[in-house]
């Protein structure tokens, strides 16, 4: 179910007239964007060398193989970055990008459908995973536990849960 | 200014109540409580609440390490939803 691409930047204009941008990284750990090169924009225009030059308020300072001037960088404003999924790093047992787990269905043991994981959020517990029910109304937020999640397959793009009672 | 010692943590007494009943019933269930300012206990490691942020119960499973903390800080009142990107959620 996971995607090709998946978004871990954008483009903020040009930082000084010498050619470099300004770089805003949605990265956990935000220097990381340098490394997930190529990076591509939503319409496929492809930057295999990103440098990081500077750190400014908001993101990097950065130069970008292909941007050579600030007329170029000042056109590419707003455009998003994409890297492939394939350069993120393998993660262990029991752990899990984002990116994969939105948009997998869940049902429950008895193979019930209870929704689609629309988000993963953390508020300082355990993480959550936000389900947007298949008859919509409110979502519900499922803790991402062992027991309340025993199987994650997201080859098949599935989630098995065993939500605690009252919580559905 | 901290809260004088002598008085002990302070909790409301329908979340003892309610964490009491559940912890004997022994069923996996969310307890919903709306008390942000009640401090968690270390009987209440293991149980999962659902803490009222205005909108809804959020669950929180508590752990050995929230010990001390309110319930209102694991429940925030805003939303933010960042983008994915390559952040990790961990199944514990």
């Amino acid at each position: 179910m996971a995607s090709e691409r998946v978004i871990v930047g954008s483009l903020a204009g040009a930082f000084g007239v010498k050619g470099e941008v300004r770089l805003k990284s949605y990265c956990a750990d935000p220097a990381a964007i340098a490394t997930y090169t190529p990076l591509s924009t939503e319409d496929g225009r492809l930057f295999r060398v990103v440098v990081l030059t500077g750190q400014i308020p908001n993101g990097f300072a950065a130069r970008i193989e292909g941007i050579d001037s600030k007329e170029e960088a000042d056109a590419l404003r707003g455009a998003a970055l994409y890297a492939l999924r394939a350069r993120l790093p393998h993660l262990a047992d029991d752990e899990y990008y984002h990116a994969d787990l939105i948009g997998l269905a869940v049902s429950d043991t008895g193979g019930t459908p209870l929704g689609r994981v629309k988000a993963v959020l953390n508020h300082g517990a355990t993480d959550l995973l936000e389900i947007a029910r298949p008859e919509g109304g409110e979502t519900v937020l499922l803790p991402f536990t062992l027991a309340a999640v025993p199987t994650v397959d997201i080859a098949s793009g599935r989630i098995v849960a065993d939500p605690p009672d009252g919580l559905f | 200014m901290a809260r004088s010692v002598w008085k002990g943590p302070f909790v409301d007494a329908y979340v003892l109540k309610k964490a009491e009943v559940s912890r004997e019933s022994g069923r996996n269930e969310v307890i919903k409580i709306w008390s942000r300012r009640s401090t968690i206990l270390p009987q209440f490691v293991g149980l999962t609440f659902g803490v009222y942020n205005g909108k809804k119960h959020i669950p929180v499973n508590v752990t050995e390490d929230m010990i001390g903390q309110k319930f209102g800080e694991y429940s925030p009142t805003r939303t933010y939803y960042g983008h994915a990107a390559d952040k990790k959620a961990k199944r514990k």
